[in-house]
């Protein structure tokens, strides 16, 4: 009789693991099918910043390259957090149960992505990183995360060699009054983006060691932003009249904003600029000699690193078979000094 | 017979953890509620969405609300209705039970439709198509828009040439809203010229040659918004050009368009409430899936002149900055 309970609740069991397979295996029907279209969600921190809106820009054209080279049909959905962190954890959420095949996040607060690190664990849907770095501690949380961006270091050194070899040059380019002492003022970017620091410090060391003599009058912290880059200098210029020699920026966005009041001011004083970035607007006043330097990385390459690795992702490829990756998840992008 | 009791407890007990492993791990038993999620796709005439922000939050807000997952679609050049009408019929392929259309060149765009069979009703962002695949057309009145500019071009002198701007007749509305214009400056004695944006270059000629050799005074007005902002975009570059130019006006509401309002680059602009008609597009195209295509109807939309003073104008900074 015991024996005969025990065979009947063996059976019982049985029955209902296979039940289960069954289950589990019409729902996942299909999963293994070859994809002919791919859906990327692509995160930005803020779409009005210059830098962005290019490689925002530069993702769209490498999704039609690829549609049209692959004929895999290519959905990117892209959305502005406005800086906010909470918006961008709900567009996210909201992906992730629109089961997008892989998503490009530039995240708001490079300090809070464990809650959208988890929801992509939890949906199995990859994550590329890029231009804010998270914390390498959220990054090694799960292999299928990765990260673009540019070397802020590399950038910084390349800013600063600008001046430098100006100056080796024509001392008096940048030490424009002779004083033996080039006095600079500092424009940086936000305080919580990992690059503003790195592209501060490695920027004045390489002046340092270069050999050019340098007097800091001031620096304020203007988010990347050109408007506020342009308040901050036009106060600036009032402060320090005819003492500001040169001003360092971290980017391209705070320079032209330094530049416009500059103009504004209309000053006869030359005054050097620098930046960080390579913008087309960076460029351009570069090219109209309102710009001293910037560093350009170069939008195609970054944006081709993203979507490339996205792509193998949301194709069940291995990323690392498409592009070279430093570490198993990081790809730098190469940068180049543009002096007029 | 304890221990008869205690094998029948602890079969019922690994039965029951079955059961409920069951349950939550499949929907056999307990079958979960499903939302159901309409695949609405966006085709705009334009190669990015950049320049839609807003007609894109309406749209999210609408798809948010009912359970819309949207795809928006943009096109390898602009103004391609050959590519447009190739992924109408590829989003529809692919699952889009509703498909919003900005066409490129809405007359090529009905002879191209015309004969197709479409399984998924189309919803124009424009005039309703005269066809039965398309359920809902959501527009403002561009005869209406051309009134509107021509009667602000009267406020300039009439000995002062009218210069239209425009990528092309068919593109777009640029027609109805150049016949509202001839229409609101009927018996004056302005003299119109058209100007065809083609090449990269053609509104920086124009505009130059406004400046050099012969330097001569030209009112404005572009059919469109690209033309629009490319015009502003070199009048903002030199102060010679905008003092060559008795006035830019034009219809858009990119911020880039607005900020040169507010920079006096453009002197009057025609706008209307992008954000709405978004919602609208997306909610209608929800309710001609529900209803397996829906009443036939063309919604007009109201539209606004304004300057400058009015962009702080509590009325109209809602619309034109709408929030998340």
């Amino acid at each position: 009789m015991k024996k005969r309970t025990w065979w009947i609740w063996g059976i019982l069991f049985l029955a209902a693991i296979g039940v289960w397979s069954w289950a589990k295996g019409s729902r996942d029907e299909g999963q293994d099918e070859k994809k002919d279209s791919i859906r990327l969600g692509i995160l930005l921190y803020r779409g009005d910043d210059t830098f962005i809106s290019n490689v925002r820009q530069a993702l769209e054209e490498q999704a039609k390259l690829y549609e049209q080279g692959t004929q895999i049909k290519v959905v990117l959905n892209i959305e502005d957090a406005k800086e906010s962190q909470n918006t961008q954890n709900s567009q996210v959420e909201r992906m992730l149960s629109l089961g997008y095949d892989a998503l490009c996040v530039n995240i708001v607060d490079r300090s809070m992505a464990s809650t959208m690190i988890d929801d992509a664990i939890r949906a199995d849907v990859p994550i590329v990183f890029f231009n804010r770095e998270p914390v390498e501690e959220d990054l090694n949380l799960w292999e299928k995360l990765y990260y673009v961006g540019a070397d802020a270091k590399e950038s910084a050194v390349l800013q600063g060699e600008i001046i430098v070899d100006r100056y080796k040059e024509d001392p008096s380019s940048i030490d424009l009054n002779g004083d033996g002492k080039v006095d600079y003022v500092l424009l940086e970017g936000e305080t919580s983006h990992q690059d503003s620091l790195i592209r501060t410090e490695w920027s004045i060391q390489t002046l340092k060691d270069g050999g050019v003599p340098l007097e800091k009058l001031t620096g304020g912290i203007a988010n990347w932003e050109r408007s506020q880059a342009s308040a901050l200098t036009e106060q600036w210029l009032e402060q320090f009249p005819g003492q500001i020699e040169l001003i360092i920026s971290n980017n391209d966005d705070m320079a032209l904003g330094a530049i416009d009041a500059i103009e504004r001011s209309k000053i006869m004083d030359k005054i050097n600029v620098v930046g960080i970035d390579g913008t087309p607007q960076g460029v351009q006043a570069l090219e109209r000699g309102m710009l001293l330097g910037t560093v350009q990385s170069d939008r195609t390459e970054y944006a081709n690193a993203i979507f490339t690795i996205a792509a193998a992702l949301a194709l069940d490829e291995d990323p690392k078979t498409k592009i070279t990756l430093e570490r198993g998840r990081y790809y730098w992008t190469t940068q180049e000094a543009l002096a007029r | 017979m304890k221990r008869g009791r205690h094998d029948l407890f602890f079969g019922v007990s690994i039965s029951v953890l079955v059961l409920l492993y069951l349950m939550s791990s499949t929907d056999l038993i307990i079958h979960e509620k499903k939302v159901e999620i309409y695949p609405v796709s966006v085709i705009v005439e334009d190669t990015s969405d950049e320049d839609h922000e807003k007609l894109r939050k309406g749209m999210d807000r609408a798809a948010e609300e009912f359970h819309v997952d949207l795809s928006f679609i943009t096109l390898y050049e602009r103004n391609d209705q050959e590519q447009q009408i190739s992924l109408i019929a590829r989003e529809i392929s692919d699952g889009a039970e509703a498909v919003i259309l900005s066409p490129a060149r809405p007359s090529d765009a009905i002879a191209r439709l015309d004969g197709m069979v479409l399984n998924s009703p189309l919803i124009i962002l424009g005039e309703r198509f005269p066809l039965n695949q398309a359920a809902v057309g959501i527009s403002i009145d561009y005869m209406e828009v051309g009134k509107m500019l021509g009667d602000a071009v009267r406020e300039n002198p009439s000995d002062i040439p009218v210069y239209l701007l425009t990528e092309g007749l068919d593109c777009g509305y640029a027609q109805e809203i150049s016949d509202g214009i001839w229409q609101a400056l009927e018996g004056s004695d302005y003299q119109i010229r058209y100007h065809i944006l083609q090449a990269e270059d053609d509104c920086r000629k124009l505009i130059e040659e406004l400046v050099y050799p012969h330097p001569q005074r030209a009112v404005l007005v572009a059919l469109d918004e690209k033309s629009l902002e490319k015009a502003a975009g070199i009048l903002a570059e030199s102060n010679v050009y905008s003092q060559q130019t008795q006035g830019l006006y034009g219809i858009g509401g990119t911020n880039r368009v607005l900020n040169y309002l507010d920079q006096g680059i453009i002197k009057g602009l025609v706008v209307h409430n992008w954000f709405d008609e978004g919602y609208l597009s997306v909610e209608k195209a929800v309710k001609a899936i529900q209803e397996g295509g829906g009443e036939r109807e063309q919604i007009t939309m109201e539209a606004y002149y304004i300057t400058r003073e009015d962009l702080r104008d509590p009325r109209y900074e809602k619309m034109l900055y709408p929030i998340d």
